[in-house]
């Protein structure tokens, strides 16, 4: 019995469930008899033999399947739907603060990535799966991790990196290592005068303006600050708000957490990382405020720069963090206590992305530290004892 | 507060029935009653092809003591012939294929018991359960006189199941609302047997109208208490049960004896009764039919061994062309193949599935690690790693990560949102582990029996030996020296592998 015959019965189409099938066949006890999918396999098409009083049809032989045979309306392509009207926000904000240029940035960057993905898909010879909408999630992160200003160029290349090789090089969906539009971001600082040149917020860019250095009226965000031991001279509510320099998506950390909400209550995400990673950060800049003000310190660094769309949104990513929740705070711990190492004492005032990109690094052995005790299992231990 | 457990899912529930007056339906013209039914010896028919049987009469027994129950004819007519056929559960048995005379004639054998609850001793009612054929009614079908013999004298907690945690099988619910004091009264029966003071009726709060009626009557017996559990696949699983009652996990490869608790179903409750009160045997049970082809979707009570086109044909027929049939819930349920497959003691629901309810395991899957299934697992497995292993061909770790302890309850393929299906690669992988652990049980037993034989040998050969000269018996110490060794080596390079 080949694989194609199992196909054929929409049992299944994995060739490893296939034969999963198959072997499961073998053994007496369970459902199905190698028997019952052979004589299924033999009927070339399912030939309509019975008529029911009614006039419907009813097939000589029904598809046989494994349970369950129910399924959830969830999926992947709801999901990333989901995490897309969450930052929708922030995309709308970005474009009133900066100008329509970053609609151009970010919606371009969706576009190649969308176009790099089947374009590797069809190189590739797998089944093109532009319709999960993961890509276009990659490709609304990093364009909101762009600042407006940036050249039209580089999200091609960034959205390039972050596909064909960040992605699909490592098995495509779900199987990547690290957030491929974090990886990207970090990639696109090689070149750093675009990366680093933020525009002043309500300087609107027009849409398909071509930018030099001088024209983005650049800004220094309030990190800049903070690294320098000052508090910032933005107002806490702009910070709040989103009246500040910076990337287009993470300006306003109101509208993010707003996002965040939506997903916490479409229970695409959950609170373990987001509250963890924040959490952290505000400990630790609580507890050694680098300027005169320990809570005005603490607010600033929990609201500049990327610490919410990074928390929420990049951290979150379901292949680069841990499944267990435990997992999830200790990488959420992990990424706030890297952020403040890096923001503090590293050569960048941004220290996000690269914490998570290395917190990324450890999900499997999270995962594997903090495998949950079987049902049963604390109990036979204690007997042992 | 409602009982609880951790895990599990909410699934969509689909109880459409749960209005819906039960109805029993007539016999079909011809019934096909298997032989085996559920775990345990096969029935050996008593009777042969061309004899006339009786409603309720017995037609198969087990015998010289073995695990099996009776079974009896659900109608009166001629048997037509012996054939073998596919059960629900997969199994090729024989089959006693009965024309119905339609006349429904009783069997004389059936008479009450006749004596007091109070009178009869434990044997006894062992005795009339094992008689009636009764075995589990809720899906892995034990049978019941033999759960009762070895929960006698070691459990303290009784459960009657009307939990009903799968989706749209509504016949416990009817059964509560219709007849509950049959349920009472088997729990009765089966306290006084177990020699338990009190037993309780395990029932989900989407059952609430049940839950009062329970109370009502139950009001002034203080032996049973009604328990209200929360909505939540998998419920009715007795782990989950056990563990939401009592806070008692039961140990991996334990039963619920062992944590002191034994659990029945409130139909096997109800036949128990049944059993004892009319001395009716088990030939017809409540199911529930349903799904998006069945024009009018009820609760009928079936003869065993109607054919499951004939409920649907009951049921007003069907109305969409079907893809899918499932005996059992949508959860843990059994596709069959064929539409003449026969109603078993354990088949509690019949679903027909169009192609808009139908799932397909052949689209396009993914795993993207949410980790859903992880937080659905009632077992605390890590179900996407599990598939992956399996995918991967790693038994060894699917073994170290507890793939054993599945208990294939498809809550994780039911969350996955990457359509990935995790259920199946899991139970590959428990029968790969199963398979690896036979032969290597296989192994040591041949090996052991090899070493004992060669000893056996060579305690002969010195005997023999022991009066020859000394020069011979180095020799003969040298070789079986040298014989050791080899075994060694040999022994070391198959565990290697």
């Amino acid at each position: 019995m080949s694989d194609n015959d199992i196909k054929k019965d929409g049992i299944t189409e994995t060739p490893a469930a296939a034969k999963a099938s198959e072997e499961v066949g073998k053994s007496a006890d369970t459902a199905k008899t190698s028997e019952k999918v052979e004589k299924n396999a033999d009927t070339e098409s399912p030939a309509v033999t019975v008529a029911d009083e009614s006039g419907i049809t009813v097939p000589e032989r029904f598809t046989v399947s494994p349970n369950p045979h129910m399924r959830t309306s969830d999926s992947t392509r709801s999901i990333m739907i989901d995490v897309c009207i969450a930052l929708i926000p922030a995309l709308l904000w970005g474009c009133f603060v900066f100008g329509l240029r970053s609609l151009t940035v970010v919606l371009l960057t969706i576009f190649c990535c969308v176009v790099f993905e089947a374009l590797t898909q069809l190189i590739l010879r797998r089944p093109v799966t532009i319709g999960d909408f993961s890509a276009v999630v990659t490709g609304m992160l990093l364009g909101l991790n762009l600042p407006a200003s940036i050249p039209l160029w580089v999200p091609v290349i960034g959205a390039g990196f972050a596909i064909i090789i960040v992605k699909q090089l490592f098995g495509g969906i779900g199987m990547n290592i690290v957030n491929p539009a974090l990886a990207a971001r970090v990639f696109l600082f090689s070149w750093p005068d675009y990366m680093q040149t933020f525009t002043e917020p309500f300087h609107r860019l027009s849409l398909f303006e071509n930018m030099s250095k001088s024209d983005a009226v650049a800004s220094a965000t309030p990190l800049v600050s903070l690294k320098s031991g000052n508090l910032p001279e933005v107002p806490l509510f702009d910070m709040l708000t989103g009246n500040q320099a910076g990337v287009i998506g993470e300006v306003s950390a109101l509208l993010l957490i707003i996002g965040g909400i939506y997903l916490l209550i479409r229970r695409v995400i959950t609170w373990h990382i987001p509250v963890a990673y924040i959490g952290t950060v505000a400990l630790l800049s609580f507890i050694f405020p680098q300027a005169a003000n320990a809570v005005d310190f603490m607010l600033c660094e929990i609201l500049a720069g990327g610490l919410m769309l990074g928390a929420i949104f990049m951290a979150t990513d379901y292949t680069t963090s841990p499944s267990t929740y435990t997992g999830r705070l200790i990488y959420g711990c992990g990424c706030g206590v890297l952020t403040i190492l890096i923001r503090w004492f590293g050569g960048y005032t941004e220290g996000v992305s690269f914490a998570i990109l290395i917190m990324n690094l450890f999900v499997w052995y999270l995962d594997k530290w903090t495998r949950p005790v079987r049902f049963g299992g604390r109990e036979k231990t204690e007997k042992k004892a | 507060m409602a009982y609880t457990f951790k895990g599990g899912v909410h699934v969509e529930e689909h109880k459409n029935t749960c209005k819906i007056q039960t109805e029993r339906m007539p016999a079909p013209p011809v019934v096909t009653i298997p032989m085996a039914q559920h775990i345990g010896k096969p029935a050996t028919p008593v009777v042969k092809k061309g004899d006339t049987v009786l409603r309720g009469q017995l037609i198969g027994e087990v015998t010289g003591g073995a695990l099996g129950c009776p079974v009896h004819s659900s109608v009166s007519g001629k048997v037509r012939e012996f054939k073998e056929m596919l059960t629900p559960q997969g199994a090729r048995v024989q089959c006693c294929v009965i024309e119905n005379d339609g006349l429904d004639t009783l069997s004389p054998d059936i008479k009450p018991f006749g004596k007091k609850l109070s009178d009869s001793t434990f044997e006894e009612i062992v005795e009339i359960i094992r008689a009636a054929g009764i075995s589990g009614m809720g899906g892995a079908g034990f049978p019941t006189y033999a759960k009762i013999q070895s929960a006698k004298g070691k459990v303290e907690h009784l459960i009657v199941n009307c939990a009903e945690c799968e989706p749209y099988i509504t016949c416990n619910h009817r059964l509560l609302l219709e007849d509950p004091a049959a349920v009472i009264n088997g729990l009765k029966i089966l306290l006084w047997a177990l020699e338990l003071r009190q037993g309780d009726i395990a029932v989900e709060d989407n059952k609430l109208d049940a839950v009062n009626k329970l109370e009502k009557l139950t009001a002034d017996t203080p032996i049973v208490n009604v328990r209200v559990m929360k909505t939540k696949y998998p419920q009715g699983d007795e782990r989950q049960l056990i563990s939401a009652l009592y806070g008692r996990d039961i140990p991996a490869g334990k039963l619920p004896a062992d944590v002191g608790c034994v659990i029945f179903n409130a139909d096997t409750c109800a036949a128990i009764y049944n059993a004892f009160a009319n001395g009716m045997p088990l030939i017809e049970r409540p199911v529930t039919v349903d799904g998006d082809c069945v024009r009018d979707p009820k609760n009928v009570i079936a003869p065993i061994g109607a054919p499951l086109s004939s409920l649907v044909e009951y049921c007003g027929g069907l109305k969409r062309k079907p893809v899918k049939i499932i005996t059992g819930g949508p959860m843990m349920g059994q596709a069959q193949w064929d539409y003449e497959t026969p109603v078993i003691k354990g088949t509690s629901a019949l679903l027909v599935q169009s192609k808009r309810t139908a799932i397909d395991y052949g689209g396009q899957s993914a795993c993207i690690h949410c980790g859903r299934c992880l937080q659905v697992c009632q077992m605390y497995l890590m179900p996407k790693y599990l598939a992956m292993f399996s995918q991967a061909g790693r038994i060894d770790m699917c073994e170290k990560y507890d793939a054993l302890s599945c208990v294939e309850c498809g809550s994780c393929t039911y969350i996955c949102p990457g359509h990935v299906p995790i259920t199946q690669y899991i139970r590959a992988a428990k029968f790969k582990i199963n398979e690896q652990r036979a032969a290597e049980r296989a192994r040591i037993a041949r090996e052991q029996a090899e070493l004992a034989a060669k000893e056996a040998a060579a305690k002969e050969a010195e005997a023999k030996e022991a009066g020859a000269d000394d020069a011979a018996a180095e020799k003969t110490a040298e070789t079986s020296a040298a014989d050791k060794t080899d075994k060694t080596d040999k022994t070391e390079g198959k565990e290697e592998k």
